[in-house]
């Protein structure tokens, strides 16, 4: 379960960045599943919660008032600037500011693929998407994220 | 290297990421990389797609902030008595319908059958006959005792305070 919490808690943070409601849709979606647990079955409580969690972030994204899109936006246009010189581990902090500038789903989708090491049928079943869907979106996603490491690479 | 799919990514960007997930069968693993060799664009991408992907294995997953695990550890505890066990509530609400079942059976009379009215008239009418030969009955038995009480309460009194009303009753008698 703690594989879980944690899994929760890094797709909020993606997603919404910010820590305190981060923490709170990660809370509402544990609740969630302590009510419905005897309903679920035991191996779909990953994709099941994957899907309440991020179905909470994107309430509260929508929720959000323009101005504070306006500063999200601002600052991930500033956040993965150029890394010359950079070690890796610094690449890895870059990467995920640059994941976090990516629209939906090719966020949810880098992050539950590409960081969670979920199935492709398992991010099918939490973004409720076709496989082939899923494919071609983290395509896309890749190949945007590929395209800004080459620019800052030295 | 100009085709595209449906989905307007290149022909070979589905192989590119294919290759990374390790979906590649080796005969296609073959072709794209001949291919790779004489295409320069083509090589580029495969290149920086493996250095996105090793990038992103140093992305681990974060671990939840204590305050976090803390809450979501008082979850059972904070929702124990909104949440009653689902098998419980289940079996419970199973067997309180099967006994109100029974109970509806058990509790409801049984419909009488025309004959049993019928044969229930009967014993009503006999009953009632008995009863009023035996009220009848009664009340002329209260009727005599009564009278002869009254007639010997009242004579008897008086014949006792006139000694010789007593004497010429019995005479009358005799």
């Amino acid at each position: 379960m703690e594989e879980y919490q944690n899994q929760a808690w890094t797709l909020a943070r993606y997603l919404l960045k910010d820590a305190q409601e981060a923490e709170d849709v990660c809370q509402e979606a544990f609740v969630k599943l302590w009510h419905h647990q005897d309903s679920i079955d035991k191996d779909k409580i990953r994709p099941w919660l994957m899907q309440v969690t991020r179905n909470g972030c994107l309430d509260r994204l929508r929720r959000r008032r323009p101005t504070e899109e306006l500063v999200e936006w601002h600052h991930q246009d500033e956040s993965p600037g150029p890394m010359q010189g950079l070690q890796q581990h610094q690449t890895g902090q870059w990467l995920k500011r640059a994941i976090g500038g990516l629209k939906e789903p090719y966020r949810s989708l880098v992050v539950l693929r590409d960081i969670h090491q979920h199935s492709y049928e398992e991010v099918a079943v939490v973004l409720e998407l076709s496989l082939s869907q899923v494919k071609v979106y983290l395509h896309r996603a890749r190949k945007q994220l590929r395209e800004q490491l080459a620019e800052v690479r030295p | 290297m100009t085709s595209k799919n449906v989905d307007d990514l290149p022909a070979w960007e589905s192989q590119v990421n294919a290759l990374l997930d390790s979906e590649l069968d080796e005969a296609s693993t073959d072709a794209l990389k001949q291919a790779a060799s004489k295409d320069h664009e083509l090589a580029r991408a495969i290149i920086e797609a493996y250095q996105l992907q090793r990038s992103m294995d140093s992305i681990a997953v974060e671990q939840a902030p204590a305050s976090l695990r803390r809450k979501l550890r008082n979850i059972p505890r904070n929702n124990r008595q909104s949440r009653p066990p689902y098998r419980w509530v289940m079996a419970t609400a199973m067997a309180s319908i099967a006994l109100l079942a029974i109970s509806l059976v058990l509790i409801q009379p049984r419909q009488p059958s025309q004959a049993d009215v019928e044969q229930a008239r009967q014993d009503l009418a006999v009953a009632f006959n008995y009863i009023d030969k035996i009220g009848h009955m009664t009340g002329d038995r209260i009727h005599s005792v009564l009278a002869s009480q009254l007639h010997n309460g009242v004579t008897g009194n008086i014949s006792k305070h006139f000694p010789f009303t007593e004497q010429s009753l019995k005479e009358e008698n005799t």
